[in-house]
């Protein structure tokens, strides 16, 4: 971001501009509170300095809080700090619009009104629940679902109306995912382990200083970790919306990390963290632009594996990828990068809805490339199959 | 103590040209995130690829200030008694039955005083006695688990921490606290609250060869302009593992102990294994040929 000209800013009021700056950030989608901004103002006010590389830099550093958000923050900066707008027309009107959607990279602003569709980008409506289900009746379509539940158990997930879609969620809120534990190296209070010195000592001040009471700590158990990678291409569409809900309990419930992929991979954990599943579905859709597009999962693997399970998000995990295996890159690739991560994973499970069916073959060559390194294969095409998954999970 | 500082980094460019004369090469970028962890002040988020100088920029940030720096390596599983303080068993039950020998009176408050405190990186960078704050770095936080993060959080927002026996240690001058994190898993938003963030990029060209003929000081313009560049197109071929800033250093080193004078094909075989960790990687880069990595 050098800027050859060695551009300053001279003539206005930078902690004016810095408040106005950070609300300009916010409407564009990175949560600038007013502590970050004012920290901004702070820090240009100590290094004295008027020169737009300088103030580019003390923003990204006070403003930001993650990598991603970067693009963005390039973008505001670029309109309001270099010349693109002009900087004095933007001081002191907390209701300056956000900048054209032209501009923005990243994720957008949520839609204010539930249900509404986020504007051109790609979310795709059918991914939206149904009409908007408000509040109210969420309730009673919860009842509906509770007498309807045997069938709607064994009914696959791509003939679901979506109204059933919509009473799926609370069965599939009910379906416990859970890892297989493995040993913590976090140690708890136990009658049997390791002698706990300090506690062992501060409970014999209570008896004249003799330790009496020996006092233990054992390591505790703690799930394995849970990454989930769902494949939202236009091959699956049809399962998407079940699976995203899955996503999201799992998320919710498990602590899952949570991906998706067409043709190419975003991570939604963070979008599905929200408690309520409009919001959360909604923000999901938002943030990976690629729905319904092609598919190549061996990139999508590859990236995985990069971006995430190298450092450690795919270490001793157990990882689930949900996909048909219509693979449109080269099935080499996808064989290579599965046998990656069944070495970075304690497990990896394949979830294909397509392999209900009786006539079922894995010839796809996507799938056969991926086989013989997956640990477990199972259809999950109805909510019923997904007790198998459940189980499937809970192998140690 | 604060006017101290304000004189030893009184801009971004200053601080910048000190972190240089400890042969540390930081950006613009870096620089400005360290200047307002020191300045504001307030800890700073550093991530970044594994090998582009995290760990390094505490280390020289330590010495610009010619203070103290305390590390604390995050694992899982960590808690108080390795990051904060542990007493020192052993010798408490000695004092006790030297007392009880020599029939000396010994009270509580004498066991569980100072004496008898084995203090871990987190208290001593509270208790670092000065003239200026210590530089407290913990790394790799996303190792450690939720549970320690929150513990964190009362030193990061009060600049103090709580022993029970003794009650709560306040820092005179609170540590200069630089995070890092390899993004496992997301931190929490309440630690990401409190803290500056910098996201710390491989270096351009000129600044690799910059920083390897500063640090390799043995090694000749050619030989850092060439391992630099090789480096470079390393990173474009799609590794798993992209050599960073601190395989550079190694690699010119490694040529430099061998007794070569330029990376050529025959060098770079003898020595891909200092660049390259995976088999994957290194049979991609034989693959696309040693004499291009070489720029032949």
């Amino acid at each position: 971001m050098t800027d050859p000209s060695g551009a300053e800013i001279s003539g206005i009021d930078l902690a004016a501009v810095a408040g106005s700056f950070g609300q300009l950030l916010h409407a564009a989608g990175v949560p600038v509170t007013p502590e970050r901004s004012g920290r901004f103002a702070r820090a240009v006010a100590l290094a004295g300095t008027a020169a737009v590389d300088d103030v580019y830099w003390l923003g990204r550093v006070t403003l930001l809080c993650g990598a991603e958000q970067i693009p963005i923050f390039d973008a505001v900066f670029g309109q309001v700090f270099r010349g693109v707008a002009d900087v004095a027309d933007r001081r002191g009107d907390p209701n300056a619009p956000p900048p054209p959607p032209a501009r923005r990279r990243g994720p957008r602003p949520w839609p204010s009104r539930p249900g509404e569709v986020p504007a051109a980008g790609g979310a795709h409506p059918a991914l939206l629940s149904p009409g908007g289900a408000a509040e109210g009746d969420s309730s009673e379509s919860l009842l509906a679902a509770a007498s309807a539940e045997e069938r709607l158990r064994a009914k696959d997930f791509a003939d679901l109306t979506p109204d059933e879609l919509g009473a799926l969620r609370a069965l599939i809120a009910d379906l416990a995912l859970a890892a297989p534990l493995r040993i913590s190296r976090r140690r708890v209070r136990h009658h049997r382990g390791r002698l706990d010195v300090r506690a062992t000592l501060r409970r014999a001040h209570r008896g004249g200083g003799d330790p009496v009471e020996w006092l233990r700590r054992h390591p505790k158990q703690r799930p394995r970790r849970l990454v989930l990678i769902a494949d939202v291409s236009g091959s699956m569409e049809p399962y998407s919306r079940a699976y995203l809900q899955l996503l999201h309990g799992a998320v919710r419930g498990a602590k899952a990390e949570a991906f998706v992929f067409a043709t190419r991979l975003t991570r939604l954990t963070r979008a599905l963290a929200t408690t309520e599943p409009n919001v959360a579905l909604r923000r999901a859709a938002a943030a990976a632009p690629d729905w319904s597009g092609g598919t190549r999962i061996g990139a999508a693997v590859a990236a995985f594996n990069d971006r995430y399970g190298r450092r450690g998000v795919a270490r001793g995990a157990v990882v689930v990828i949900v996909s048909d295996g219509w693979e449109t890159g080269d099935p080499a690739v996808l064989g290579e990068q599965m046998a990656r991560l069944s070495r970075l994973a304690h497990r990896v499970v394949w979830v294909n809805p397509r392999a209900a069916a009786e006539s079922y073959e894995p010839r796809v060559a996507g799938m056969v490339a991926a086989l013989p390194h997956v640990d477990a294969f199972v259809s999950g095409h109805s909510l019923a199959a997904l007790d198998a998954l459940a189980a499937a999970l809970r192998r140690p | 103590m604060s006017g101290d500082l304000a004189g030893l980094v009184p801009d971004v460019a200053t601080l910048q040209r000190r972190l240089d004369e400890t042969d540390y090469l930081a950006d613009p970028g870096l620089a400005s995130a360290l200047f307002c962890a020191v300045r504001l002040p307030q800890a700073l988020l550093l991530e970044g690829e594994p090998g582009v100088g995290k760990t390094e920029a505490a280390k020289a940030l330590a010495a610009v200030l010619d203070t103290t720096l305390l590390r604390l390596q995050c694992y899982e599983g960590i808690d108080s008694a390795e990051a904060l303080y542990e007493w020192n068993y052993p010798r408490q039950l000695l004092a006790i039955r030297l007392a009880e020998s020599r029939h000396h009176d010994l009270t509580e408050a004498d066991l569980f005083g100072r004496d008898y405190l084995v203090e871990r990186p987190l208290l001593a960078a509270i208790e670092h006695p000065g003239p200026r704050p210590a530089v407290l770095l913990i790394d790799e936080v996303d190792r450690a688990d939720d549970e320690f993060e929150a513990f964190l959080l009362e030193l990061l927002a009060e600049g103090a921490v709580t022993i029970p026996e003794l009650g709560t240690v306040r820092a005179a001058q609170p540590p200069i606290v630089l995070l890092t994190s390899n993004r496992t898993r997301d931190l929490h938003d309440a630690l990401k609250r409190r803290c500056l963030y910098h996201w710390i990029d491989y270096p351009p060209l000129e600044r690799t060869v910059a920083i390897i003929r500063r640090r390799v000081p043995a090694a000749s313009t050619t030989l850092a302009e060439q391992v630099g560049a090789a480096v470079a197109r390393l990173r474009s071929l799609d590794l798993q593992k992209p050599p960073g800033v601190a395989e550079a250093i190694n690699w010119a080193t490694v040529i430099g102990l061998l007794g070569l004078e330029h990376l050529d094909e025959a060098a770079m075989g003898q020595t891909l294994g200092t660049v390259l960790k995976y088999r994957e990687d290194v049979d991609l880069t034989r693959e696309r040929g040693l004499a291009w990595v070489a720029g032949g």
